[in-house]
């Protein structure tokens, strides 16, 4: 009797100790979380402030939308917002266009020569590693040259060379997942490439179509380094405009705060619905490089 | 038939084509233009100048150590870009490592919390670094200077007193999220019953995760630290924004000295023998981390 009594006891006590031990996680778990965002957090808070009132940093204020409708309505981010989107949606739809057929045909395509596909697949992967100041001098000199930095087109091109290998390395694993039977069913069906490609293949592949391309969506948005030296005042991108704010101190903190909200919320938005399938693509990519 | 055969391999270097031209036209032709240019003696300020050959003498230029005991600034900044990318990358994996055991815990709402961790992850750099310099770490207007005045002290100026760490700091802020998001993925990989198991054998917590769970996850460990190498080693904007390299050098990393060499010097051909060794260094690390990675995973298979 008195041992069931004390078992009892004991499960009780156990139980007792999860629940507190889970509150205790709970609550470090959201103060760590909390703090970590913070700048982040202050940032989207101070900029429903004044400027008056963002002069000294409290969160004790009322809050107004005179700043961010301010922000919206001045017409220097506008430019800015509107290259940053062209680069987004003309970039990423190209990285697609060259990238999809790309790692497709390394998955399942046939070649004279044995090993040309993991050569090429690798030569791919190889340009990942290069670090955009090893093609910076030629670049720069090039677009000053021939006006390319006047143009969206000039840093588009840019920007497709660096991520379409992003692309392929991600998109490759995917297609690697597809059977070869069912491509090899279609070919015999008399599918050409192309219908092989966009009918049967696709369909399979469409996390792996929408992880990279919002990867390489966030990659460009942030870009900063041949946003900043490849374009001039009429092409320049968001990060760039950001960048503007260096030299000043304390001066238009409100502002700054608006307008790095606007420009930080679609890549942050975008990223967190899609930390799932991110996650994967690159794992899997790493995985199997 | 054999005709057919050979047209539809010809057929498949079509899909691939477009792609590699691209790729090759931005990348590699400059690159190895590049290449060619840390070879050359020449000038943008001065077109006076001719352009001629100078075979290595832009890379004894940084290399060269002329006299003795006082060693160039190259190796300074070498060692800063060193410094910078490899204690970014051990705290990253720390507390990444330390956070995603936080939060492969089940408590309600943990998305919530994985959220908002990951945020700053897809924050563009400059922004966050007129965050911080604007918000935080200014001596007057920033929550730093506001809070050290409250409690009697003197803020000094940390980004003029401790580029690096400053810098080390941000960068950790920013990319270890991203190693959260590649270590949780590891340790939700691990089977349940295998965590049931453990805690049925009555390993105490500290032996379930450093003894069975670090094992387990080793390699998502090293995927992630590949990664963020490739990628902070890069890292431009925060330190433009930020610090812009000063107090003097000191917190110059391997690609900003390359920016300066062109937009400050106009040096075309020094900046070039800069960029290349920049990137065989880069190169020869990922090349080291990924071998080790490759062979982690044929020991599995």
């Amino acid at each position: 009797m008195a041992s069931t009594r004390s078992l009892k006891d004991l499960s009780r006590s156990m139980k007792l100790r999860r629940i507190l031990r889970n509150i205790a996680l709970t609550v470090v778990i959201y103060a760590i979380a909390i703090v970590y965002f913070s700048p982040v957090l202050y940032m989207f808070i101070s900029g429903f402030k004044t400027e008056i009132q963002a002069i000294s940093p409290s969160l004790h204020f009322t809050p107004t939308l005179e700043t961010y409708s301010k922000v919206l309505s001045d017409s220097s981010m506008y430019g800015f917002l509107r290259n940053s989107l062209f680069q987004v949606i003309a970039g990423t739809g190209l990285c697609l266009l060259l990238g999809v057929p790309a790692a497709f045909i390394l998955a399942f395509g046939k070649f004279r020569k044995k090993g040309t596909k993991e050569k090429t697949y690798t030569w791919f992967i190889t340009t990942i590693l290069l670090p955009p100041v090893a093609v910076l001098i030629p670049l720069y000199t090039w677009y000053q040259a021939f006006g390319l930095n006047k143009t969206p087109l000039g840093l588009m091109l840019a920007y497709v060379g660096f991520h379409v290998p992003i692309v392929v390395w991600m998109l490759h694993s995917f297609f690697t997942d597809v059977p070869g039977e069912i491509i090899e069913a279609a070919e015999i069906d008399g599918c050409t490439r192309f219908q092989q490609l966009v009918h049967v293949a696709l369909p399979l592949v469409r996390t792996g179509i929408v992880a990279s391309a919002l990867l390489v969506i966030v990659f460009i948005w942030n870009e900063f380094f041949l946003g900043f030296n490849l374009t001039s005042n009429t092409t320049a991108t968001l990060p760039v405009y950001m960048a503007r704010f260096r030299e000043q101190q304390g001066m238009f903190i409100a502002q700054l705060s608006a307008s790095s909200t606007i420009a930080i919320l679609p890549a942050v938005v975008l990223g967190w619905m899609t930390q799932k399938s991110l996650v994967k693509g690159l794992t899997m990519g790493a995985v199997k490089g | 038939m054999e005709t057919n055969v050979t047209a539809k391999k010809k057929r498949d270097w079509f899909f691939l084509l477009p792609a590699i031209v691209v790729v090759a036209v931005m990348t590699q032709v400059p690159f190895i233009l590049t290449i060619i240019y840390s070879t050359l003696r020449w000038n943008l300020a001065r077109p006076d100048l001719p352009v001629r050959f100078a075979g290595v003498d832009n890379y004894l230029y940084y290399l060269k150590v002329p006299n003795f005991p006082e060693i160039p600034e190259f190796y300074s900044i070498f060692a800063q870009t060193v410094l910078i990318t490899v204690v970014t990358l051990v705290l990253c994996t720390i507390i990444g490592f330390l956070l995603s055991i936080l939060l492969d815990n089940k408590i309600p709402g943990v998305n919530i919390a994985r959220t908002l961790i990951l945020g700053p992850f897809f924050v563009m750099s400059t922004a966050s670094g007129v965050i911080w310099k604007a918000t935080i770490l200014n001596t007057t207007f920033g929550w730093y200077g506001v809070v050290f005045k409250a409690l009697g002290l003197t803020p000094v100026d940390l980004l003029s007193y401790y580029p690096i760490p400053v810098i080390v700091f941000l960068f950790t802020w920013q990319w270890m999220p991203f190693f959260v998001l590649v270590i949780l993925a590891g340790l939700q990989g691990i089977s349940a019953d295998l965590v049931d198991s453990m805690r049925i054998d009555g390993a105490s917590w500290l032996r379930a995760t450093f003894q069975v769970k670090l094992p387990m996850i080793t390699h998502h460990i090293r995927v992630a630290v590949m990664l963020g190498l490739i990628f902070i080693v890069k890292e431009f904007g925060l330190i433009l924004v930020t610090t812009a390299g000063g107090p003097g050098t000191r917190s110059y990393t391997l690609p900003y000295a390359v920016y300066m060499e062109v937009f400050n010097a106009s040096n075309v051909g020094r900046a070039g023998a800069l960029a290349v060794m920049m990137v065989a260094l880069t190169l020869l690390a990922v090349n080291v981390l990924y071998r080790s990675i490759k062979k982690r995973g044929a020991s599995f298979a």
